[in-house]
């Protein structure tokens, strides 16, 4: 009896070590890519503003406006 | 003139004649079951790349039987049981395939040429998905890993047997050859006999699993394709490389399985493609052929002759359909909590016997709504199902070795 308790003692054991593992790797996954994502939204932005500031008309800038 | 001794010159018949009723019974009964798994296999019932050489080889090696010396018998095969450096030398020299087992199989080599080739075909872009979710399933679907040792233990084995043969409910073949070869060398063989001839049969039997558990209107629950990101070969390789690291840190037991796998992804990724054709191609191939043929060969009634062989077959397949049950648990699980949005189907798919139970699972899902695409899904949870299976090896491997 003790035997069979002591398996079902190693197997929650393993079920919370694998469950607490992979999760992990998930987490890692949902992490890269957060980071993946900002760095290519910051890009596009910069892309953006860059060619915004490109086709602005040179007469179009406040100070010569004026 | 001398008397010629037929039987001396046909010792394939000698020896069953001379053997016990019940090796002779069993050797018979092999040859049978050799021949029907090579028709099975042909006719795609079973998996062909296994059970083609894995039937040539089990008929051969019970017919083959001879004289080793005025007493012994044995064939010129192979030995798994010779592991003093002395008799190693002597039967690497006699025994045709002994180099290929004592140099491939008994180290486990094979299981990480096989979880490369794997690692090679395996599109991670899948599991990036959704790979909580997906994880989740695949943590579902290892409910037979986890339920079958108590059970074992329950039934008369060792913790270290124990834990063997519930890595079949992970169904992933390299998998269960790695864990028995540490944990359980005695019974490895039928072990991992069991675990593949189960393997094959996945196939054939979740589909009944799945059209019992999940009703129709649900197996045609389409998924919405925009919920697919892109990702570039970068990203993939990154999470690749952070993931294997990690798991090798963590669990350095395993990390020949762990490398063996995420080194494949890498490679494909990377684009190299003599590498990617060599490892798809020749390795993969090369190592489940000889895979299927050395446990063909190791198919010997007197190995297969072992008491607790009959209690194995029970324990695998009570492993399997456990793990089956527990996927599509989580797939209703994901599927409630998604707002009724997911096909409760992928949850099969956990079980990670790639990509066999995600083609199941697209499969069902079309034959239920042919419109229904969830390759993708279940591909994610397939991979994630590979993954698990090797953190429960690692950490059932780590706790009883």
């Amino acid at each position: 009896m003790e035997y069979f308790l002591g398996s079902v003692k190693i197997m929650l054991i393993v079920y919370g070590l694998s469950a607490f593992i992979a999760m992990l790797v998930a987490g890692i996954i949902k992490l890269i890519f957060a980071g993946i994502r900002r760095q290519r939204v910051s890009a596009a932005a910069k892309v953006d503003a860059a060619v915004n500031s490109s086709s602005m008309p040179a007469n179009s800038e406040p100070g010569k406006a004026a | 003139m001398q008397e010629i001794n037929f039987l001396y010159i046909f010792q394939g018949i000698a020896t069953m004649v001379a053997s016990d009723p019940i090796i002779v019974f069993a050797r018979i009964v092999l040859i049978l079951l050799g021949i029907a798994f090579v028709y099975l296999g042909a006719k795609g019932t079973l998996e062909p790349l296994i059970m083609i050489p894995m039937g040539v080889g089990m008929s051969s090696v019970n017919a083959a039987v001879l004289y080793l010396s005025e007493t012994t018998m044995g064939t010129i095969f192979l030995d798994p049981m010779a592991s003093e450096p002395s008799q190693l030398m002597d039967v690497l020299q006699i025994n045709f395939l002994q180099p290929i087992y004592t140099f491939t199989f008994s180290n486990g080599l094979i299981a990480c040429l096989v979880f490369m080739g794997i690692g090679v075909i395996t599109d991670i872009g899948y599991m990036l998905i959704s790979p909580f979710r997906s994880m989740f399933i695949a943590l579902c679907a290892e409910l037979g890993t986890l339920l079958t040792f108590p059970i074992a233990v329950a039934m008369g084995l060792t913790y270290k047997e124990a834990a063997s043969i519930a890595m079949v409910g992970g169904a992933d073949g390299p998998m269960v050859l790695y864990t028995s070869l540490i944990l359980a060398k005695d019974i490895f063989v039928p072990i991992t006999i069991v675990a593949y001839l189960y393997l094959s049969l996945t196939y054939a039997g979740y589909p009944y699993l799945i059209r019992l558990m999940v009703p129709k209107h649900l197996r045609g629950i389409k998924m919405d394709p925009k919920q697919i990101p892109s990702f570039t070969k970068a990203e993939k390789m990154t999470f690749a490389v952070i993931s294997c690291t990690l798991l090798c840190l963590l669990l350095p037991v395993a990390a020949p399985l762990f490398m063996s796998f995420f080194l494949g992804i890498i490679i494909r990724e990377s684009d190299v493609k003599p590498f990617v054709e060599f490892i798809s191609g020749p390795v993969l191939y090369g190592s489940t052929f000889f895979l299927g043929l050395l446990l063909g060969v190791l198919c010997e009634a007197a190995t297969i002759l072992n008491p607790k062989v009959i209690l194995l077959l029970f324990l695998g397949i009570t492993a399997l359909l456990i793990s089956g049950i527990g996927g599509i648990i989580g797939g209703y699980i994901v599927y409630w909590t998604s707002g009724r949005s997911y096909n409760p189907v992928i949850g099969i798919a956990g079980v990670s016997c790639v990509p066999t139970t995600a083609k199941v699972a697209q499969k069902e899902a079309r034959d239920a709504n042919k419109f229904a695409m969830i390759l993708p899904w279940a591909m994610g949870a397939n991979i994630c199902g590979v993954i698990t299976s090797a953190i429960i090896a690692a950490v059932y491997v780590t706790l009883l070795r």
